[in-house]
């Protein structure tokens, strides 16, 4: 038979396996709610800030649709993809493994890839099923009149779907390699809780364990949040993707001795290490956001890329200290997109700058730039004085000043019409309704 | 003509030794019993013979070429005992799945009818009893069209009347061509339905042919596949 067609009667099996799942169910009733409380939250604190209720309105410029609307609304499909959607991922492998259905199944024409590939296809549409909320948001806010910037809203969307693909291949691995469903949800959450700790001891101290965090699922999804597209981050995920599937592939396979197994996961994960990092070394970066607000103004990034010599800057602030986070977003990351080699060394020993030892304490606070055998301390984390500083330094002609279109922002006082309603009211009985009716129809 | 070979077979869990040495011919066309005590290791045969399992040495041929163990789909399969799949499936879409998958000679319906399945159509999987899963997965073995068929204890489960049903059936199907190779416990049923018996006790197999040779073998001159069983094992 063609393995097309092959595929699509696996994906139909998979699907019906999916919908028969009591976990996917609960998914999707829960999700409307989920969402609906994150969106109605998000257009009553947006509509505040606009001047809703009669007091001053925040500055325009701060009120963007993607970081008021989008990302908190999005942010419960991300609350989904860590508590619920596990669960539904996990079940596709583990109840075959359980119930004994993979022995029958690894004996079909299909090869394992196949059989794989059916499932995450049939978990995709799964999952794009679970969008629906998402988009209903979406288009109540539009007809509240609301503005949404395409390429940023699609990139949010791409960073929530690669997320999902990440989620996937972490759980269907967790599953192929536990003995029960149990147990797989074991590992899957002790995998979210190793990132999760992973972001906080990197909050912590900075340096390189905040170079290893910026791909944990919550941080790599914070880029897209940010309205950038990152070559790296999203080679660093589909990685990750390709580990997970690979390890379900590799401990789902038939008549295999443990010693095997083990091997070939050593060596996919050796593999994936090296991709990952090749993969974050890439540079790539694309800020689709609308206001700009990873990038230095045209002009300047034009002058900026005449700087060809490796550039080292040497940070003395702590990694709580707010200047250096403001100092990370506003400078060292729109430096790191413009310039081919920056590499920034973290100096401060302590974690909040309190209490740095003898001698270090005078120097907190200094940012050395290094450049061409020449060095120059500026202790400034604002844009307009660090890129004079630089234009001084490296010898490159500041552009003349050009007046870029300033984003106007997009203020909005409505109230959330109709999606309690939606949400709260009418979407949880509707899944009920159609998971009884699927249920019935089978029968 | 031999349709499977087995030399050498064997495999352990840990230090215990479960196969050893295990070697045995398949003919075509002949019902196959595999039959010994509870632990002899029929089940791991099975396992091991299907590829599902890894084997720590020996060879399986067929049709006189060596068959590695990735390829083992091609030429049978193995229906396990004890399994409960897709149970919230109704029977109807499992046997449509394997009708469509392999698109044999033999139609869903026909066998739904021969085994008594027409009622249970639109019943769930998790529903079925016990006797009623094991027709149902026999109903699936026999859609396959793979040469040799391994069912682990076929009639485990079913009552004395469906048991005669399905052993009719399954000589229906070796007279039509197909090599049926059958792990039963009663032995009663084995000396029914089977051509030939392979022995296996501790893992070995101590006995291989029709009632008559091993009745030779274990030097008796009458008794049934009872005797000839204690006498061997």
């Amino acid at each position: 038979m063609h393995s097309l067609k092959l595929l699509s009667l696996l994906i139909a099996k998979e699907w019906r396996e999916l919908t028969a799942s009591r976990a996917y169910w609960l998914l999707l009733v829960l999700i409307g709610p989920l969402v609906g409380n994150s969106f109605i939250a998000a257009v009553n604190l947006y509509a505040e800030a606009s001047g809703i209720g009669g007091g001053a309105a925040a500055l325009a410029q701060g009120l963007t649709p993607l970081d008021g609307i989008l990302v908190p609304t999005f942010g419960a499909y991300e609350l989904a993809l860590t508590l619920l959607f596990p669960f539904v991922a996990i079940r596709l492998i583990a109840a075959e493994k359980e119930s004994g259905a993979w022995k029958l199944a690894l004996q079909l024409p299909t090869g394992l890839s196949l059989t794989i590939a059916a499932k995450m296809t049939a978990l995709l549409a799964g999952w794009l099923l679970a969008w629906l909320p998402g988009v209903v948001a979406v288009v109540l806010w539009k007809s509240y009149g609301g503005h949404l910037y395409a390429p940023e809203s699609w990139n949010l969307l791409l960073g929530h779907w690669l997320r999902m693909l990440l989620g996937s291949g972490v759980a269907m691995a967790a599953a192929a390699l536990a003995e029960s469903a149990a147990s797989a949800a074991i590992l899957t959450l002790s995998f979210t809780l190793g990132t999760w700790a992973l972001d906080f001891i990197a909050a912590g101290r900075g340096g390189w364990p905040a170079e290893i965090a910026a791909y944990t699922p919550v941080a790599a999804l914070r880029w897209f949040e940010q309205g950038l597209l990152r070559l790296n981050t999203v080679a660093v995920m589909a990685v990750i993707t390709l580990l997970g599937f690979a390890l379900t592939a590799l401990w789902m396979q038939a008549g295999k001795k443990l010693s095997a197994r083990l091997l070939h996961t050593l060596a996919a994960v050796v593999v994936a290490a090296a991709a990952i990092w090749l993969s974050s070394s890439a540079r790539a970066s694309w800020d689709v956001s609308e206001n700009r607000r990873n990038s230095f103004p045209r002009a300047d990034e034009q002058a900026l890329r005449q700087i060809r010599e490796p550039l080292r800057i040497t940070i003395n602030l702590a990694a709580e200290d707010p200047r250096l986070m403001d100092y990370e977003r506003s400078i060292l990351n729109k430096l790191r997109r413009v310039l081919p080699r920056v590499e920034a060394v973290y100096a401060a020993q302590s974690q909040t700058g309190l209490f740095e030892g003898a001698g270090a304490q005078d120097r907190y606070g200094e940012i050395w730039y290094e450049f061409a055998g020449r060095k120059v301390m500026n202790r400034s984390t604002t844009v307009p004085i660090v890129l004079e500083q630089l234009y001084e330094f490296t010898g490159i002609a500041p552009p003349a000043a050009v007046e870029e279109p300033a984003f106007p922002g997009y203020p909005l006082a409505v109230h959330p019409k109709s999606a309690k309603l939606i949400f709260y009211v009418l979407w949880p009985p509707v899944a009920l309704l159609t998971w009884w009716f699927v249920r019935r129809k089978r029968r | 003509m031999d349709l499977l070979t087995v030399h050498g077979v064997s495999k352990q869990f840990g230090v215990r030794a479960v196969l050893h040495q295990v070697g045995f011919r398949v003919q075509q066309g002949e019902v196959l019993g595999l039959i010994g005590p509870n632990g002899a290791g029929k089940t791991t045969l099975f396992e091991c013979l299907a590829g599902l399992s890894p084997d720590d040495g020996g060879k399986v041929g067929f049709r006189q070429q060596t068959l590695p163990a990735a390829r083992r789909k091609e030429a049978l399969f193995y229906l396990p005992d004890g399994i409960a799949p897709w149970a919230a499936q109704s029977v109807q879409w499992a046997l449509g799945f394997f009708e469509k998958l392999y698109a044999g000679p033999i139609k869903a319906a026909t066998l739904a009818a021969e085994l008594k399945l027409e009622h249970l159509l639109a019943s769930r999987i998790g529903s079925l009893s016990k006797g009623e899963r094991k027709r149902l997965l026999l109903a699936l073995g026999l859609l396959t069209p793979q040469p040799l068929l391994m069912l682990d204890e076929p009639f485990d489960g079913l009552d004395l009347r469906q048991t005669r049903e399905v052993m009719a059936l399954l000589r229906q199907h070796a007279e039509g061509g197909r090599t049926l190779m059958l792990s039963i416990h009663q032995l009663n049923d084995a000396a029914r339905v089977c051509d030939r018996l392979v022995l296996l006790s501790e893992g070995c197999v101590v006995g291989e042919g029709s009632i008559d040779e091993l009745r030779e073998l274990a030097k008796l001159k009458d008794g049934g596949l009872e005797e000839i069983f204690l006498a061997l094992t």
